[in-house]
């Protein structure tokens, strides 16, 4: 059967734009988490691939315990297990140290034909964890998929976005996508499973389980991303208002529109 | 130089002629004050001309409250502060805020307040434009009322501007006022007073510990018999607990789910929302406030095993926990009023006559299968479309005909007035929720008591003897 990993992060729900003035750390104690939107398209598009041809879908987060919130989440979509990547040393990781992680807990769990991502994280927001993950696993990496156009024994088929054209791929695996939002509406968590989900068993994955013990690879001690300063962008709020009846406003918004393009 | 405050009609003003009724109103002039002293200024200058005013809050009513007869329109937009937070020392929690902060707004500000635990305040007709003056004037109460109660039970304190320019800070429980040979909170007579006693500048409003945990859980049915036999369980059964309530139990029905369905793309917080089956005919929305979680498991597992036993698949069945998801819930049980709203704003544009056909009716004691059946049954032998949704509690739906011409919409409003009448004489609540304004008029004069309207006559008579506001509200002008 069809091995399928999904990686998927617990993010603040929304930041209230409350930063730390000093240390410019964005401040997330006391707000609600929740599981990445953009990662709920890559769950489902497992969840699809296991009604169309069977497959194993298991769960890789990296975070505090607490982060055991979004497995349960994707345990009641219908995944079959979990991994909570989790350590004191893991944390303050930046994309190397993030994705490095990632690539040894799901060594230590099974040889993945297919590994998905989301687009990006709403917090970190780099988008480059994907590409990290794929490049340690040296297995080729498909970005902007839209559309999974066929499951083959040994391939799988998808559609690419490119700025201008839709490439249609056909990739050996093991391989890793990051889909698009537009993939699939992700579906909703069901009650029984839901209700199911807390008593369901969760793994957690840490130092001493991995593969590579050495802690300085891990975490802030591994992360090469030095952040000097956080500041919030400076705006030119420019606000001009007009005043016009409703088919000259029209032809007013177009023309603007149109200059914006040029 | 001191800047204009009142500005005549002109095109650019003509949605401040209408609110979400779609009853299309008149009037001369308006203004956007953004102070007590401004409102003093405009209100001063409109009696010595007596002109009445009409006040608006965020023109989301449905029965047209907010909507101008004639006269100047006052805009209570801009008055959205916040003023003061309060701690007692028995450990309640008051925010006082200017009435024209929106419910949107209002959450945000109590999500920034420093408090060690978590507050809200309940009133939450799902609208977040509306705000919160507005609220207070309809008592409006929302999906959680089931628990929570309406609107008059989270506010506990008002200044009023009366006609006469006079100011007064009202607290509840310090003034009672004679009403139908008992007494009244002087407060409620503000509260549900649809702006006909007095402008409300500032609300004290009680706000409340924030449930540690929300679940919400849409079961969905295929045949009419098992949700009806659904629906009637819930209430018979009693679920709730001490650390966990049911807080809501919503009904929507095929018609709603399929112009729910038909509008979906263009809505944005729906698009996210995965399509609901064809083969459902309906569907309950459920939603659970809790302290602990295992209590409120519990009460979820009651529910799914009452749902299968009445053959709703819990396989098939949504269930959400956490703010941010239960929000897309509420958005869907939102986009069920919301459609139907924009199904008349499109009709409106063949047949300007058409206004909203929405009840607000609630009957007490009767099977939610009886009451459903006996709209349906209606319904269908007028040979007239309709959407049914709303509060299962009580019995109280909104039937919102959804009439294709001038004729359905006179055969439509002849059902409501039938149906106001029988809910009337079996002694059920014509007008629950949304308030009377002007739509609901005719209704509200023929079903209420002589007694009761004499009795509101005498106070509008009392508290604005100069008919300053709201004219044409509730009782005849
Ligand atoms: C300038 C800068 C400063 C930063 N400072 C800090 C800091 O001080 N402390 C700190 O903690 N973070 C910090 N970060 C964030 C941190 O670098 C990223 O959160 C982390 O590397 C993951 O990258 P991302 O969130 O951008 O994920 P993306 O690359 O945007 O995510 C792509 C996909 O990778 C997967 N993925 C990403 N993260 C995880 C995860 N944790 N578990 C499972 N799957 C995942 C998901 O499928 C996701 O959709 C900073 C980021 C930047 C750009
Ligand atoms: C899609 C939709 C769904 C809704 N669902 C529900 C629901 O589930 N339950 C429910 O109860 N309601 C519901 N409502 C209606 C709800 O009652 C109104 O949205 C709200 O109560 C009115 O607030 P507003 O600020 O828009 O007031 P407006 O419509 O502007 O005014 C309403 C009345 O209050 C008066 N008023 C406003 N502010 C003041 C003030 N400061 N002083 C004196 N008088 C004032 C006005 O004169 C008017 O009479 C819904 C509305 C919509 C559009």
């Amino acid at each position: 059967m069809m091995k399928i990993a999904v990686c998927i992060k617990q993010v603040p729900a929304y930041s209230d734009g409350m930063m730390d003035p000093k240390t410019g750390v964005m401040l997330r104690d006391g707000l609600e988490s929740i599981l990445n939107v953009y990662d709920l398209p890559a769950i489902e598009t497992a969840l699809k691939i296991k009604e169309e041809v069977g497959a194993d879908v298991h769960i890789f987060t990296m975070g505090p315990s607490k982060a055991s919130a979004v497995i349960r989440e994707a345990y009641s979509m219908g995944a079959d297990r979990g991994y909570l990547i989790s350590d004191k040393s893991f944390s303050g990781a930046d994309v190397l140290a993030t994705s490095y992680a990632l690539t040894q807990g799901m060594k230590l769990v099974e040889d993945y034909d297919l590994i998905l991502c989301g687009k990006q994280t709403t917090d970190g927001d780099t988008a480059q964890v994907s590409g990290a993950i794929a490049k340690w696993l040296k297995i080729p990496h498909v970005n902007w998929v839209t559309k999974i156009v066929g499951i083959e024994k040994d391939s799988i088929t998808v559609s690419q976005m490119m700025e201008e054209e839709i490439v249609t791929l056909k990739i050996p695996y093991p391989c890793l996508l990051s889909v698009e939002p537009s993939i699939f509406i992700p579906r909703l968590p069901s009650l029984k499973l839901k209700i199911g989900s807390k008593k369901k068993k969760i793994e957690v994955l840490s130092l001493v389980d991995m593969e590579d013990k050495e802690e300085g690879n891990y975490g802030l001690a591994g992360s090469p991303t030095k952040v000097e300063r956080i500041f919030p962008v400076h705006r030119t709020e420019q606000q001009k208002i007009i005043e016009k009846d409703s088919r000259e406003a029209a032809k007013y918004i177009l023309e603007v529109i149109e200059n914006i393009n040029k | 130089m001191k800047r204009q405050l009142i500005y005549p009609m002109e095109e650019k003003y003509q949605e401040y002629l209408s609110d979400e009724s779609k009853m299309m109103g008149k009037a001369n002039s308006i203004s956007f004050p953004q102070s007590e002293e401004e409102i003093l200024e405009i209100i001063t200058k409109m009696r010595k001309s007596h002109i009445p005013i009409t006040v608006q809050g965020g023109k989301t009513g449905i029965t047209g409250c907010a909507v101008p007869s004639k006269g100047h329109i006052l805009n209570l937009s801009n008055m959205n502060r916040v003023k003061e937070f309060i701690k007692t020392d028995e450990g309640n929690t008051f925010l006082r805020v200017e009435s024209g902060i929106t419910l949107l707004e209002l959450k945000k500000e109590i999500r920034r307040l420093k408090n060690q635990e978590a507050l809200f305040w309940p009133p939450d007709p799902t609208e977040s434009s509306a705000t919160v003056g507005g609220i207070a004037s309809c008592n409006a109460r929302g999906i959680s009322s089931y628990l929570y109660g309406d609107t008059r039970k989270y506010i506990e304190g008002a200044r009023v501007i009366h006609f006469d320019g006079t100011i007064k800070d009202i607290r509840r429980g310090e003034i009672a006022i004679p009403f139908l040979g008992f007494e009244k909170d002087l407060l409620d007579l503000y509260i549900g007073g649809e702006g006909m006693f007095g402008i409300l500048t500032e609300l004290t409003l009680k706000l409340q510990p924030k449930p540690k945990e929300i679940w919400g859980i849409s079961f969905f049915f295929e045949k009419k018999e098992d949700v009806f036999d659904f629906a009637d369980s819930l209430i018979r059964e009693n679920l709730q607990g001490e650390k966990a309530n049911l807080a809501a139990i919503e009904y929507i029905d095929k018609v709603t789910m399929d112009e729910i369905q038909k509008r979906k793309a263009f809505m944005t917080k729906l698009k996210e929302l995965p399509d609901i089956a064809p083969e459902f005919c309906a569907m309950v929305y459920i939603e659970i406030h809790g302290w602990e979680e295992e209590a409120l498991e519990g009460i979820a597992e009651v529910l799914m095993e009452m749902a299968e036993n009445c053959n709703s698949d819990s396989n098939r069945a949504w269930a959400l926990s956490g703010d941010t998801d239960i929000e897309k819930m509420k958005n869907l049980r939102h986009g069920a009023a919301e459609c139907t709203n924009l199904f008349i704003e499109k009709i409106r544009l063949k047949e300007p006559r058409i206004t909203k056909l929405g009840t607000d009716m609630s009957l007490e004691g009767e099977s939610f299968k009886s009451v459903i059946t006996k709209y349906e049954t209606d319904i269908e032998n007028e040979g007239l479309r309709a959407c049914i949704f709303g509060h299962v509690g009580g019995n109280h739906l909104h039937v919102n005909i959804l009439p294709e011409n001038y004729e359905e919409y006179e055969k439509g409003r002849r059902l409501l007035k039938k149906w106001a009448k029988e809910i009337g004489e079996k002694k059920g609540k014509v007008v629950t929720e949304h308030g009377v304004g002007k739509l609901k008029k005719s209704i509200f004069l023929q079903t209420a008591s002589r007694d009761y309207i004499e009795e509101l006559e005498r106070l509008k008579n009392t508290y604005d003897p100069i008919k300053m506001w709201n004219p044409g509200n509730m009782i005849e002008e």
